[in-house]
Order: structure tokens, then C-alpha cells, then sequence
């Protein structure tokens, strides 16, 4: 009922690929891209995705859904990319033929300088004058209502035992598998955010009360919790939550 | 529910077959050179948008923000009050704000709590203080493992958390941002705002690591 991307508490995963420096000491500065293509792939998808043709969950959603063997051979970017490539077509801003045209054209690794001569910018394009002021805005997902949060801190409640999304089968959601029908702790709450699991599906934002919760490691994990002091909290939207009995 | 026949709308389920992806060249480089050529083309990008968009992201935000608001936090009480209370507010009167880090969380690790921040969804990650996350902080083996065995996965980064100690993890799956607030270390006592800074490693603010001791 899961995704690949939703690999919390997961077994088979190796050591983490921490980066050492010549002494062995953990590296803490190393280049914010590794390579000129991962920071071109980052910055095309923040770029396009400021045209305004999808939202953050969107993009989110995007990726989870590429194929589980393209997931998990992909790098990082390389899923951004496809992802984003998705996108474009499905949102009609690039069309499948225009998509293979230019693959064609850079993998025939002729000169594409007159391509980009002369164009005119789309009226949606984001201009490098606007962007230290839009990173500055962000995209808040707060949202004034006037609902009333259902639970209070300190209350028991439990998490829904499948993917809570109510308006498509298989949607996006942000209730990790690792953390479904399990018992928790309303440990504070955070005002009303935008709904991922209909944001991401295009069908409005209805912000929603949004908590943190807190979970015992023995909850989560039984026996195989390293420590019964240990906690792990997640916001968690307050349609995943149900009230304990 | 939806019958998902607007698979365009909904990507309910998955991919489709055919989808554009499967098309792109196997070089991630030309990939993303048919992606960028083709848009630059349709006027839908700007190429120097792009570049002010890394040059930001590679000089100008990344750790070296988080580690002032943590030098402020040790040396100012009511700035650091102000810090756990409300930490948006607390950082944007560093002017530190915006894209990634929207609603920001600080958890402070005590004698008694360490505090370690992972995304298992995805790489959410605080943008304005930290700038782009690190590699690890991206693979799987740290999205997946975090949250069943932190103690073993801060071992790999040389923490060797007490076991009296307790660890908080959190798991950052909606769309506020965290910043681990660490214990001013030892004999740091006649240091100014500026020199604590030094000390502030990224990796402490995330929680796999410690700062630097005073030298």
C-alpha cells in the first residue's frame, strides 16, 4: 500500500554515506552541487515550477509516482528531473514531440545557440529581478481558518491504519506507512496548513489542523526499538488522526 | 472516491505508460541539457534566473545563517526564549526567511536530550538557515534508518549518544522546517557572538554532530 519513497524504519539499507575528510573526520562543508548538472536540474525545477502550472505537492507527488525501478535507480536529481519532465508534458507546457526533438538535438551534439536566439519570455517566466524577492516570500502553507482543532495537547490519539487519502486511491499522502494504526501524543499544535493529499491532486488547497505527534520508539518499532527512552514526532494532518478509545 | 480517469489531474496511482520520462537520454547531463535547451527556447526559463538562483544557494544562504541565530541563542537568553517560543519570528529578525523555511521549529538538546532531524518522505530541510541539503542527508540509507535505529546512525557520524540520554527524532513530513538549538560547548565562556559562530558546524544543527570545542 506503500510507495518507494516512503522508506521510514526500512531494513536493508546500509551504512549512511557520511563524507570524511584526509583526517577521517566527518566533512561538514562540502559543495552545495556536487555537479554543474545537479545544480542546473534544482535550479530548472524551481524555475519552472514558479510559472504557477502546479504547487509544491504536485511536484512532490510527481516524484513518488515516477516507476519503483526508475525510483530507486535515479539519483536525487535525476527523480527532480523526471519528475519534472512528467510534469511539463502532463501540465501542456512542452509537448512529447517537442520533449524528443531536443533530445535528439543535444544528443546530436550540434551547436543549439540559434535555438535560444531572439526568444521571447513567456509572460509567467520568472525574471532573475523578482527572484531574491520571491525566495524571501516562499510559499507559505499556513493558512488562517476558523476551524477548531479537534484534539488537544496531551491527548491519545491513533493514526489511521492505511493510506488516509479519502479522495484518490493510492494519493499522495504524508501519514508514513511506518507510523500507520499506531498510538501517539498530541505534543503541540501548529494552526491550520494546506492539505497535501488533495493539494497534490489539484483539487484545492482545504487547510486543515495541522499537530505534531509524538510516538514512543517501542510503539513504532516493539522489540526492535533501540531504546525505550527514544521518541520520534511527526505533523501529522488531523484527518490521519483518530481519537483513542 | 475518484475513478482517477483525469490520470493527467490525479497521477492517482502511478505512471503511465509512455510517460515522458522514459524517453530522456540515459546521461543525466544531456538530460538535463534537453530539458533546459528546450525550455529556454519556449521562453518558459531564463538562463540568468538559474544562475542567480545557484549563486544564491552556493555564497550566499547556506549554514553560515543557522550558525548566527545559534551564536545569538547562546549568548542572548531572551533572544533564545524568543527562539523556541516562536523560532519564524526569531529568525527572521536575522532577516533569515522564506523559500523552504516558512514555519521553523527549534529543538534544543539539554544534558538529558538530543535532538536529530531527518525527512523519510522526502529531503524537507530548513532552506534559509541551512541552504541545500547535504548528500547523506538525501540518501536512503539516512531517510530509512534514522527513525528505527538513530543511535547507530549517529555512531556512523562519531556521536556515541549516552544511553541514559534520550533522542527526540523528527521527522520533518509536513511543511515546517527544523533547527537543532546544541549545547554551547565547554570553555567558550569569553567567546563573542562571532567567534561561537565559528564553532557551529551544519551537522549540529541538524543533530549528527556536535560543534567544534573552543581551540
Amino acid at each position: 500500500m506503500s510507495r518507494l519513497h516512503d522508506m521510514g524504519g526500512r531494513y536493508g539499507d546500509g551504512p549512511i554515506p557520511v563524507p570524511r575528510n584526509k583526517n577521517n573526520q566527518v566533512e561538514n562543508s562540502e559543495p552545495t552541487f556536487k555537479h554543474e548538472w545537479h545544480a542546473k536540474a534544482w535550479a530548472i525545477t524551481l524555475a519552472a515550477g514558479a510559472l504557477g502550472e502546479w504547487n509544491l505537492d504536485v511536484s512532490r507527488h510527481y516524484r513518488e509516482c515516477l516507476p519503483p525501478k526508475d525510483y530507486m535507480n535515479y539519483s536525487y536529481y535525476e527523480k527532480w528531473l523526471a519528475g519534472l519532465t512528467n510534469l511539463l508534458v502532463d501540465k501542456k507546457l512542452v509537448t512529447i514531440e517537442e520533449l524528443k526533438k531536443f533530445i535528439s538535438l543535444v544528443q546530436e551534439d550540434t551547436s543549439n545557440k540559434d535555438l535560444n536566439e531572439n526568444v521571447k519570455l513567456d509572460k509567467r517566466t520568472w525574471l532573475a529581478k523578482d527572484v531574491q524577492k520571491t525566495l524571501g516570500w516562499g510559499g507559505p502553507s499556513l493558512r488562517k481558518t476558523d476551524i477548531t482543532p479537534l484534539h488537544k495537547i496531551g491527548d491519545n490519539v491513533i493514526t489511521l491504519k492505511y493510506n488516509p487519502n479519502e479522495n484518490v486511491i493510492g494519493g499522495h499522502t504524508r501519514l508514513p506507512s511506518y507510523a500507520m494504526g499506531c498510538e501517539g501524543k498530541i505534543f503541540s499544535y501548529n494552526g491550520t496548513h494546506v492539505f497535501p493529499d488533495k493539494n497534490a491532486h489539484g483539487i484545492g488547497e482545504n487547510p486543515l489542523p495541522l499537530y505534531t505527534v509524538e510516538f514512543k520508539a517501542s510503539e513504532l518499532w516493539g522489540l526492535a526499538a533501540e531504546n525505550g527512552k527514544d521518541k520520534i514526532y511527526l505533523d501529522l494532518w488531523e484527518p490521519y488522526l483518530k481519537i483513542k478509545a | 472516491m475518484n475513478s482517477n480517469n483525469d490520470h493527467n489531474l490525479h497521477r492517482g496511482q502511478g505512471h503511465k505508460k509512455d510517460d515522458a520520462h522514459s524517453h530522456l537520454p540515459s546521461d543525466p547531463e544531456l538530460r538535463v541539457k534537453a530539458i533546459e535547451t528546450l525550455l529556454l527556447s519556449k521562453g518558459l526559463i531564463d538562463s540568468k534566473t538559474l544562475d542567480e538562483l545557484i549563486d544564491t544557494y552556493e555564497n550566499r544562504i547556506g549554514p553560515q545563517n543557522g550558525a548566527k541565530v545559534i551564536a545569538k541563542a547562546w549568548v542572548d537568553e531572551n533572544y533564545k526564549k524568543r527562539l523556541l517560543d516562536d523560532a519564524t519570528s526569531a529568525i527572521r529578525e536575522l532577516s533569515y526567511q522564506g523559500r523552504q523555511g516558512e514555519n521553523m521549529v527549534v529543538v534544543e538538546n539539554t544534558a538529558d536530550i538530543h535532538n536529530v532531524v531527518v525527512c523519510t518522505l522526502c529531503s524537507c530541510y530548513p532552506w534559509p538557515v541551512l541552504g541545500i541539503p547535504p548528500t547523506w542527508y538525501k540518501s536512503d540509507e539516512y531517510r530509512s534508518r534514522t527513525v528505527r535505529e538513530p543511535r547507530k546512525v549517529l555512531s556512523e557520524f562519531g556521536l556515541n549518544i549516552d544511553p541514559k540520554t534520550e533522542i527526540k527524532v523528527w521527522d520533518s513530513t509536513a511543511e515546517l522546517r527544523y533547527l537543532v538549538l546544541p549545547v554551547r560547548p565547554d570553555g567558550t565562556e569569553n567567546m563573542n557572538e562571532e567567534q561561537l559562530a565559528e564553532l557551529v558546524t551544519r551537522n549540529s544543527m541538524i543533530g549528527t554532530g556536535l560543534p567544534e570545542n573552543s581551540k
